[in-house]
């Protein structure tokens, strides 16, 4: 046990990321079990303790008897900085054990932006970077999350990843494992990742080797073992109301970014957005019933004491049994003062009217993501939202009493014009002159936050270019110009954050090399602005002759092989291919729940339908 | 009847005092935080709390004296008001399987219309320091008692937004004792005043004792808990209450 003396934790800001022990936290002793796996998000504490996925792999296998999960975050700057001083190792939460004592240790990758996090924490972990340096011993690195669509760029750190939704495999894994020491570890390291390798939706990058032509260009995946399959699917949970799921969340003392309980409402979204890998990679929607989500927010509220509790999905106002939902939640809670409240909003009344009914009293502002200025743009990525959704949208909000509109956008989309990004500007001065209409005076804050596109894995987008630093700023810059109403706050990213995104994104195997080399020289929390060197991996790309341009500034050919594709989400190239095509015609593809299959192939590749529970499909 | 016990029999509003602890497990939570720990458990006992109106509805709890980071406690004193009438064994009972491992429930009262504000009762805090001897006790014992000694003592507090210079000497009440504790340790305990006008805070004291009388320890290396608060000499607990 790794001992924190009281000097320690009055040098670091906020100790209580690191003293563990929150009610709901497990706590089991290592000697009674047969497997132990640390789970991580490469970021801190308040960052990972925020996310779904692993509050609910957490529980899932605390609830085997055999296994003991427990939790680590990435150490703040200060704590780092101290734990090296001190030679202090990463530890566990629950029972500070050393983290190179687990069994494993699974990251969740949730951006890009976080892998020099993962080296850093195997390193204060003690844990070889390198998977093929790892000795027998040694923990299994595991990686999982959004990230695993292309995971290349961080192959060469991971023993194996979990492609897709996590509650069934994991278990598999955790038997496979103590089904493999029990017999004694027959053929070491290797033969538990051969056999690993077996589990659906299990990848070793181990087992693949890849080939690159004589020109450098990525050309294909060599399978090194029969147990490799040719493609990893992932692995999707057919039913969400049988599937094992969180009931008991851990409920921490200091505040998380998203401090409430999370009541997920279904999974998927079939809207379409082009360029949105989380609705290509998520598919198909599959609802919870209405009476399995009203137990299961009795159980949480009973089981946490949280007063607050949001609607999650990817796009949550089309749960198809909301309106009903939310009046039993209303019902249920009445008295109880449990707030409610909906992430996402579709840009529609329905939605206005919702929120107003769930946040009865605190206006706390409302956000909509029109993604686009104008109505061709707009077409170009599927959004199905018209500037008459919207205005009609913010008026509904300005009378039923709200401020403050936040609206999203992105700049640097395939086909963008100057007239696009002007547009925007004109969609939100006409946010703000529609209060102006209403209220009959002026009042509205408008916020338009607009982040940079970067063309993601298994999107219609994949083949695209990403704009370069240059012309995102200058585009910036021109939508800066074209504000000129003080009710319009703008907010934009990083460009320079966005364009390395970029790269990793769509990046290969020879990318692990630059991502230790950045790590070396200092990388960490690249995702926090303040924390960003940009140097760090400049220095690193021109120390390995890696032109970065290669994987995010060049339109890719309609052959070209891409080195994400033996990790699939299910959904085909093909399809993928016709809705760049329909892009380019600005045709829209309407959504499939309701109505015909648009053929993108994940239900029929994967074996898995939409559950619709309204539709009664 | 006063202002007060009207009010609290029109609203029928119940208040409830308890006494509980900060430990080991908890040491490293403000005091913010563990206000709200102490709310979850509330709900999760299912207590009738009341709440507040208007927009943004809280629950009605205070406490006697906010605790630093890296303190523990077995003297927090919480007043809770409730909608309901529930008796003090059915509450504890309630309680005591929702507090998390770190909070302890000492005693629980229904008080007798409604209170003074702990916040305005509590007039002193009695502390206990356990931290690492670095010399020989007698040189902490002299330390000791030249503090003791002194007749006005001056400490410069620095806050992020201001610093300024305060006497400490005037908040000490009586004198500091010190004792050789097992594991070369060294114990020291002291009975701080609080007053409307301000206060002092166990830490500060311990830092001017190492820096200005020098006093053999790191500061940074106690551990300090905090060991009853009190009204008039008096626990907390039954302080207070409007006289029948």
């Amino acid at each position: 046990m790794v001992s924190l003396t009281p000097d320690l934790l009055q040098a670091v800001t906020k100790p209580a990321r690191y003293t563990g022990n929150e009610w709901n936290s497990s706590g089991k002793r290592h000697e009674d079990v047969s497997c132990t796996f640390a789970f991580s998000m490469p970021d801190v504490y308040e960052v990972g303790m925020s996310n779904l996925g692993l509050k609910i792999l957490y529980e899932i296998l605390n609830r085997r008897v055999d296994t003991a999960a427990e939790r680590v975050y990435a150490p703040w700057v200060d704590m780092e900085a101290e734990m090296r001083a001190r030679s202090l190792p990463l530890f566990s939460l629950e029972t500070r054990t050393p983290v190179r004592e687990f069994d494993f240790l699974g990251f969740s990758l949730q951006y890009e932006m976080i892998y020099t996090n993962v080296l850093n924490m195997l390193d204060l972990a003690g844990i070889s970077l390198w998977a093929s340096e790892r000795g027998e011993d040694e923990t299994f690195v595991v990686g999982g999350g959004p990230c695993v669509y292309n995971v290349e760029p961080v192959a060469d750190f991971f023993d194996l990843f979990v492609i897709g939704e996590g509650e069934e495999v994991l278990g598999e894994l955790v038997s496979l494992f103590v089904a493999w020491k029990k017999e004694g570890r027959p053929g070491g390291r290797k033969e538990f990742l051969r056999r690993a390798a077996g589990i659906s939706g299990i990848y070793v990058p181990s087992l693949y080797v890849p080939c690159y032509d004589v020109e450098g260009n990525f050309c294909g995946m060599e399978r090194l073992d029969e147990a490799a399959p040719a493609v990893v699917y992932k692995r999707v949970i057919r039913d969400m109301d049988e599937a094992e799921t969180m009931e008991q969340p851990v409920v921490p003392y200091i505040d998380i970014v998203h401090d409430r309980i999370m009541l997920e409402l279904f999974r998927g979204c079939s809207r379409g957005c082009r360029f949105c890998q989380a609705g290509m990679a998520y598919r198909p929607v599959r609802e919870r019933s209405k009476e399995r989500l009203r137990s299961l927010a009795r159980k949480m509220a009973d089981a946490t004491g949280y007063d607050e509790m949001s609607l999650t999905s990817l796009s949550s106002a089309d749960y198809s049994c909301l309106d009903g939902l939310v009046d039993d939640l209303m019902e249920d809670f009445a008295g109880e003062q449990v707030s409610f409240s909906l992430p996402s909003l579709r840009i529609d009344s329905f939605s206005i009217g919702l929120a107003d009914r769930m946040q009865q009293v605190r206006k706390s502002g409302l956000t909509f993501a029109p993604e686009a200025g104008t109505q061709r743009m707009r077409d170009v990525i599927n959004k199905g939202v018209t500037e008459e959704n919207l205005m009609r949208a913010v008026s509904a909000a300005f009378e039923k009493g709200w401020k403050s509109v936040k609206l999203y956008f992105m700049l640097g989309l395939p086909t963008e014009t100057d007239e696009d990004i002007i547009g925007i500007a004109k969609l939100a001065k006409k946010v703000v002159d529609r209060y102006q209409e209403i209220k009959g005076k002026r009042g509205a804050k408008v916020t338009i936050s607009v982040s940079c596109f970067v063309p993601k894995a298994f999107t219609p987008f994949q083949w695209a270019p990403q704009d370069s630093l240059a012309e995102f700023e200058r585009k910036q810059r021109l939508l800066k110009d074209n504000i000129r109403d003080r009710s319009i706050q703008f907010n934009y990213h990083d460009a320079r954050v966005s364009r390395l995104e970029g790269v990793l994104a769509r990046g290969d195997r020879r990318l692990s090399k630059v991502v230790f080399e950045a790590w070396k020289r200092g990388a960490k929390f690249d995702g926090w602005s303040d924390q960003f060197h940009e140097e760090y991996w400049l220095d690193a790309f021109e120390a390995l002759g890696v032109v970065p341009e290669y994987y995010n500034g060049r339109e890719r050919g309609q052959e070209e092989r891409f080195p994400w594709e033996h990790t699939s989400p299910g959904v085909s190239r093909a399809f993928l291919w016709t809705e760049r095509e329909r892009s380019r015609r600005g045709e829209l593809t309407p959504d499939c729940r309701r109505g015909r299959c648009t053929g993108c192939a994940v239900c029929p590749t994967l074996d898995v339908r939409v559950i619709d529970r309204e539709a009664g499909k | 009847m006063s202002e007060g016990n009207k009010n609290a029999a029109q609203r029928s509003i119940v208040y409830c005092r308890a006494r509980i602890t900060k430990d080991e497990p908890l040491r490293y939570i403000s005091h913010l935080d563990y206000a709200s720990l102490m709310q979850r458990a509330i709900r999760r006992a299912k207590i009738p709390a009341a709440y507040s109106e208007g927009f943004n509805p809280h629950m009605k709890m205070s406490f006697a004296s906010a605790l630093s980071v890296g303190v523990t406690s077995d003297a927090e004193y919480m007043d809770l008001e409730l909608s309901e009438m529930m008796a003090e064994d059915e509450i504890a009972e309630c309680l005591r399987p929702a507090l998390p491992n770190g909070v302890r429930l000492l005693g629980l009262r229904i008080m007798k219309g409604k209170p003074k504000a702990l916040m305005a009762l509590t007039d002193e805090a009695g502390y206990e320091i356990l931290v690492p001897l670095r010399g020989a006790f007698p040189e902490a014992q002299a330390a000791i008692g030249a503090f003791n000694a002194a007749k006005e003592c001056m400490y410069l507090r620095k806050t992020p937004k201001k610093t300024r210079e305060i006497e400490v000497r005037q908040y000490i009440c009586g004198e500091i004792q010190a004792e050789a504790a097992e594991n070369d340790l060294l114990c020291i305990r002291m009975a701080i005043r609080i007053t409307p006008g301000g206060s002092v805070k166990p830490q500060e004291i311990l830092t001017l004792l190492c820096e200005k009388f020098g006093l053999p320890v790191r500061a940074e290396t106690a551990l300090i808990h905090r060991c009853g608060l009190f009204c008039g000499g008096k626990e907390l607990l039954s302080a207070g209450e409007v006289k029948p």
